[in-house]
């Protein structure tokens, strides 16, 4: 998905002289390309995640597309007053692009995981928040939403959910519905592959969102007399989930302890039974209490 | 102090007075390096969104009302409109907003923001040719912040010749960390430095007019916190944040007077 930043990059960039990548020194030798057609708008800064916020908050003041581009907790949990007060307070418009959400850098221990950040910035007023769970909804979202003048975050992932969707701003997708059925299993991101999988032969609905706010409220609605459970390797969509209906929602997800594991994203999701069986095994659970 | 000066500070002490709001002894610091910026700098009061402006940036936010007076003085607004500071719905409250205050350009009140956002006003206007300049006001105190020195490395590295830092050495720190020898820590960051006086009109307005081949350019101006009236000096520290009663306004406004021309 890195990979498909640095195109999507590219490519608006060749119409759009206002588009300025901002770096926090990372994926510098993935943009070479683009630095040599751009010299001027790629600045690889330096490790300075608050000062990259402010700098993009000038930029953007200035009639700049800022892009900040850095480690997702590096920017999120130790930027957080820049982007509250610098970005949105002041509604300067930026798109901060991230890797290494939730576990994605899991041999890097809990210093570099990160699942509170989407849960921050939706926190933020005005703040629009995406997590992509293909290249194709990346493409799509970070080319409707760089340019529009408002603050946004736009998590990269190290893993696809493997599905070929809809994608539109701020709606959500309807993935798999089953007629009479009382349990809907909300999710976000690529783990939707692992929760497809889990839901195999199983009476529920799936509803799928890559646009964390503005949450698709009008998807959910349809679905607010049912069960609804959040199954999410992150914070942000329970809540997001919650705060807009009046439902019975539960969450499957994290725990309120520190992962004190390292290994690879698949071992830990299976630890945290994020993987198919442990969500399978959670999802048939919910619907045994429900029968 | 001239009567321009002399009737900023007038209003800053009527308006707290009024408003039981202000930060007065950090507003007194910094009326000259106000006035020197917008006697300088290229603005229009009558259109205050001109496309060729020169930016200003208060960073020390909770002397918005000394920037207040001041945009007040050289015609952005009546300072009539002032005088209702920090109520409901007032669009003068104790830190700016941009949005309510025309003339502020950035709003702020946490420390340590304004520096960074301005190196990205002034990169933008690099890179976009224009020959529009930037000026950041900062305190002493909050430069015990990490990001103004993580800002002033990242315009150094940037050669930001368009960016000026007037930094208001107030000795507001000396009961914790006071900014010691503060032209040899931005010199030694690579800025190009200047030291005045902060209450001379004259030597700040000619610090910002000097030439820079290479910036940030950081204009040490040593201040006195609380300037003009001897009672704020004695105890900047019970007056940071006080705003004076009927007794305590005549005697400010009687020794304001006296050291006015």
């Amino acid at each position: 998905m890195r990979r498909q930043f640095k195109d999507t990059a590219l490519r608006l960039a060749e119409h759009d002289d206002r588009l300025t990548l901002l770096f926090g020194d990372i994926s510098v030798f993935l943009f070479n390309e683009f630095s040599e057609l751009h010299p001027d708008r790629l600045l690889n800064v330096g490790i300075c995640e608050n000062t990259l916020i402010s700098m993009a908050a000038g930029m953007s003041a200035t009639g700049f597309h800022p892009i900040v581009h850095t480690i997702a907790p590096f920017i999120t949990e130790r930027s957080y007053e820049q982007v509250k007060l610098d970005l949105c307070y002041n509604h300067f418009g930026c798109t901060i692009v991230t890797c290494g959400g939730s576990f994605d850098y899991a041999w890097d221990g809990a210093t570099h995981h990160c699942y509170t950040d989407l849960e921050l910035m939706r926190m933020l007023p005005g703040m629009e928040v995406m997590q992509p769970g293909s290249k194709k909804e990346f493409d799509t979202l970070f080319s409707q939403c760089y340019n529009n003048g408002n603050p946004s975050y736009v998590r990269i992932a190290a893993d696809e959910h493997g599905l070929d969707l809809p994608v539109e701003f701020g709606k959500g997708v309807l993935v798999k519905e089953t007629e009479g059925a009382d349990l809907t299993v909300v999710t976000a991101g690529p783990l939707l592959g692992n929760v497809l999988s889990a839901c195999s032969n199983l009476p529920v609905n799936i509803i799928y969102f890559h646009t964390i706010k503005p949450l698709d409220r009008d998807l959910l609605e349809r679905f607010a007399k049912t069960r609804i459970i959040v199954v999410h390797d992150a914070f942000g969509l329970f809540e997001a989930v919650n705060a807009a209906c009046s439902v019975r929602s539960v969450y499957h997800g994290l725990p309120d302890q520190f992962c004190g594991y390292y290994g690879t994203l698949e071992d830990i999701r299976s630890k945290l039974r994020l993987d198919t069986e442990g969500i399978r095994a959670v999802i048939l659970n919910e619907l045994d209490e429900i029968s | 102090m001239d009567n321009i000066s002399s009737e900023i500070r007038e209003n800053i002490l009527r308006i707290s007075y009024h408003s039981g709001h202000g930060h007065i002894p950090t507003c007194f610091s910094i009326v000259e390096m106000l006035r020197a910026v917008y006697e300088t700098m290229q603005h229009d009061p009558k259109q205050p969104d001109w496309a060729e402006r020169d930016i200003f940036i208060l960073s020390k936010g909770h002397a918005a009302l000394g920037l207040y007076c001041t945009l007040a003085q050289y015609g952005y607004f009546p300072i009539s409109d002032v005088f209702g500071l920090g109520s409901f719905e007032a669009r003068f409250g104790c830190h700016a907003d941009r949005f309510k205050v025309p003339g502020v350009e950035l709003s702020t009140g946490s420390l340590g923001h304004g520096i960074g956002v301005g190196v990205g006003m002034a990169l933008g206007f690099k890179l976009s040719g224009v020959s529009r300049k930037v000026f950041v006001l900062i305190g002493d105190g909050e430069s015990n912040e990490g990001t103004v020195w993580e800002a002033i490395m990242v315009a150094v590295n940037l050669g930001l010749g368009n960016l000026t830092i007037l930094f208001d050495n107030n000795r507001s720190q000396s009961r914790c960390m006071p900014i010691t020898n503060p032209e040899d820590k931005f010199f030694s960051f690579g800025c190009k430095t200047l030291t005045v006086d902060g209450h001379d009109l004259s030597a700040v307005k000619e610090a910002i007019d000097s030439p820079v081949e290479k910036g940030p350019r950081v204009i040490i101006s040593n201040t006195v916190k609380g300037n003009g009236c001897p009672t704020l000096v004695r105890d900047i520290f019970a007056w940071h944040r006080r705003s004076p009663n009927t007794d305590e306004l005549k005697t400010l406004l009687g020794e304001l007077h006296e050291t006015s021309i």
